[in-house]
């Protein structure tokens, strides 16, 4: 359980990121360059506060892996999300990529301060369990961004399509866009197939298979996402779901994770 | 102290004709100054020769060489030019105007397209030129330095610089909006003609992986093809063509569509979906409105990329006040920096010397009061520093105010420096100053 320490610092990290949001978005509408320095900074803060909240609640319960509970693993979700942002705009940056993802990073971190709070549990009781979470928690990370990124692309090829004379923000290339995506998808898909292996492996191992288990939300929405995402990967090869149609999906995939996330937190464990 | 002189034409004052006999290639330039440097080897000196102007920035002492009479034909005898022919075109600036002007040619607002930021580099290579040849000082060194600093502010803290302001280089925009790289992409140019060879001429820049031409006359198709190093293809097999392509520039004089919807159609499977970015300049258009319906087909035609061109054109003039209120704030900062640094060492001789002649007669004084004991004495020599201060506050306030235009209080400073003697006597006679307007 965290303590009221750790939740303030998680909301200061909170504030930290809508301030760095807003001034990103402020410079681009108010063409303002000038904010582009403390937007970077209140990242650079907001992450900062994240990390040290992992790192105050893992010495406080006396284990340093990140997923053991809901709160520190949304609050290492957030900070992957945040830091994969940070790469991205050090490395080649691409305007308006916060804009997309400091708002799931925003959730995530209100997620940990609302569900770790509420409901505390240990979740890692052997091997199998923590692959299953690493890479279901991995997986969601790089569905996160493919979402991100296909917002981007579906606004990118809008502005396009109506012949927008105004360049706005500079959002990378279609092409590029559709790159990262498809990057983004490739391991969350990777990550996400493990996940439902590993996670088959530990129902089985539990003797938790009961007569009805195929038919619980959770193991019906993983597989949908499963399959949504199997065809955003299938995109470049199959005709019709290249472009707005693959970013459409990598959308509606997310949305069907963020669905499962939450079937997971509210639904009794035997109806999951 | 110095002075600051401009002398030059440009697109405005003198056309093409003239400005060309009296422009200066990278060499001649570097010959010009080191002429410049033999004739008159106290002056400093940057010469800026563009398309559009040739301007001589001047910083020389107040009674120095040259004048403007022997900058112009300085100019005169370097190209062999009877100065009569360009005298009508030339303008003159002097001190504050010469900051003023340049700084307005560095933020592109004297250029004849606004918000071009060629100019930047090309003031900078100006001053470097004259930096290597040895006649950049104290005067001409911060001045450009400044002028290369505005001129990057302008053009960052304004959109005077932003858009494209030419169709083909509004397409070429497009297509990095769509399209990452073009070493893996294929040009089709349906057409040869001018429109199709202004266009390709951007787009060969993006060196694509590969450039087809595709005209009904081949051997125009291999001229055009032959010119950006692409390849002529046959018109008849226009949608093999269409399929390998990325980008499709279609310029022909054709008075029906060539590529009609329900000719597209059966491509797009073909293409495997790619999406494709077609160009359509050629009036009557060559390309059915409705292919642009289909997802992944991003098709613009010269109203589309002209209006981007007309867009840009009014953003830049909107700027122009932005732009010219960082040039006047800046142009005041350079006058107010350069005024102090103008007077002080000038005002600390001016004090200097009336305290040692204040001295000199404070000792006299004293001399012949030898009972005073050394409170007296004090408040005597207290006496004469606070009457030396006391005349010259009010003269040096009025100085270090200047007139809140030019770069310094020149003509104070000067008859400053002319009564007290507060320099080394001048070489120049009298006769010198006649008829110097820029005095």
């Amino acid at each position: 359980m965290p303590t009221n320490g750790q939740i303030g610092l998680l909301l200061a990290a909170v504030a930290l990121f809508t301030l760095g949001g807003a001034f990103s978005l402020a410079r681009a509408l108010r063409d303002r360059p000038g904010l582009r320095a403390p937007s970077r900074w209140c990242a650079i803060a907001g992450v900062g506060c994240a990390i040290a909240v992992l790192v105050w609640h893992s010495i406080h319960r006396g284990s340093w892996v990140p997923l053991e509970d809901n709160f520190d693993a949304l609050t290492f979700l957030a900070v992957m999300l945040a830091l994969f942002v940070m790469y991205v705009q050090r490395v080649r940056p691409l305007a308006g990529l916060d804009w997309f993802v400091w708002p799931t990073v925003i959730l995530l971190l209100i997620g940990a301060a609302v569900f770790g709070r509420v409901r505390p549990h240990v979740y890692t009781e052997n091997a199998w369990s923590v692959v299953h979470r690493a890479s279901s928690y991995g997986g969601a990370v790089a569905f996160a961004v493919a979402a991100a990124v296909g917002s981007m692309y579906l606004i990118a090829s809008r502005r396009l399509r109506n012949r927008t004379t105004h360049p706005g923000p500079n959002m990378g290339s279609l092409e590029r866009l559709e790159g990262l995506m498809l990057h983004s998808v490739t391991l969350g898909f990777a990550l996400l197939t493990i996940g439902l292996v590993t996670g088959v492996v530990r129902m089985f191992r539990e003797g938790a298979v009961a007569a009805n288990w195929t038919l619980g939300p959770k193991i019906w929405l993983t597989v949908a996402i499963w399959l949504v995402y199997a065809l955003v990967l299938h995109a470049p090869m199959t005709s019709g779901f290249r472009g707005r149609k693959a970013a459409m999906l990598s959308i509606v995939g997310f949305a069907l994770m963020v669905g499962t996330v939450v079937v997971v937190q509210f639904m009794p464990r035997s109806v999951r | 102290m110095r002075r600051l002189l401009l002398l030059g034409l440009n697109h405005a004052t003198a056309p093409l004709e003239v400005r060309e006999k009296l422009a200066f290639s990278g060499s001649q330039r570097r010959e010009a100054l080191l002429a410049f440097k033999a004739r008159f080897p106290d002056a400093e000196a940057v010469l800026l020769s563009t398309c559009n102007r040739v301007e001589l920035y001047v910083g020389r002492a107040v009674h120095g060489q040259p004048r403007m009479e022997a900058m112009v034909e300085f100019l005169a005898a370097f190209h062999n030019l009877d100065a009569s022919r360009f005298r009508g075109h030339l303008y003159e600036r002097a001190n504050a105007e010469v900051v003023e002007h340049l700084f307005k040619v560095a933020s592109s607002l004297d250029s004849m397209v606004l918000g071009e930021s060629q100019i930047i580099g090309q003031v900078r290579e100006a001053y470097d030129a004259a930096r290597e040849a040895g006649l950049a000082g104290n005067m001409l060194h911060p001045l450009f330095q400044r002028a290369v600093a505005v001129g990057r502010q302008v053009m960052t803290r304004t959109v005077i610089g932003d858009g494209r302001l030419s169709v083909a280089s509004v397409a070429v925009e497009y297509a990095r909006r769509i399209f990452e790289q073009f070493a893996d992409k294929t040009v089709l140019s349906i057409g040869a003609g001018k429109m199709a060879t202004l266009v390709l001429k951007h787009f060969a820049d993006l060196k694509p992986g590969r450039l087809l031409v595709c005209n009904r006359d081949l051997g125009k198709a291999q001229k055009l093809a032959e010119r950006f190093g692409g390849m002529a293809v046959e018109f008849d097999r226009l949608d093999d063509h269409l399929v390998a392509a990325d980008v499709v520039v279609s310029s022909t004089g054709s008075s029906l569509p060539i590529l009609t919807r329900a000719r597209f159609d059966p491509l797009r499977r073909l293409r495997r979906y790619r999406p494709i970015f077609l160009i359509d300049i050629a009036l009557p258009r060559d390309i059915e409105a409705g292919v642009g319906d289909f997802d992944n087909v991003y098709l613009y035609n010269i109203d589309h990329l002209q209006q981007v061109v007309s867009e840009t054109q009014t953003n830049r003039r909107e700027s122009v006040d932005a732009a010219k209120a960082i040039v006047a704030s800046e142009v005041t900062a350079f006058a107010a920096w350069h005024r102090q640094r103008e007077l002080g060492p000038m005002i600390e001789k001016l004090y200097a010397r009336w305290h040692e002649v204040a001295g000199s007669e404070l000792a006299r004084t004293l001399n012949k009061l030898p009972n005073l004991d050394a409170d007296q004495r004090k408040a005597v020599e207290d006496l004469a520093r606070r009457i030396v201060n006391k005349v010259l506050h009010e003269p040096v306030r009025r100085l270090r105010q200047g007139d809140g235009a030019t770069a310094a209080n020149t003509p104070g400073l000067s008859a400053m420096e002319q009564l007290f003697g507060l320099n080394e006597p001048t070489k120049a006679g009298p006769d010198d100053e006649a008829g110097d307007t820029s005095q």
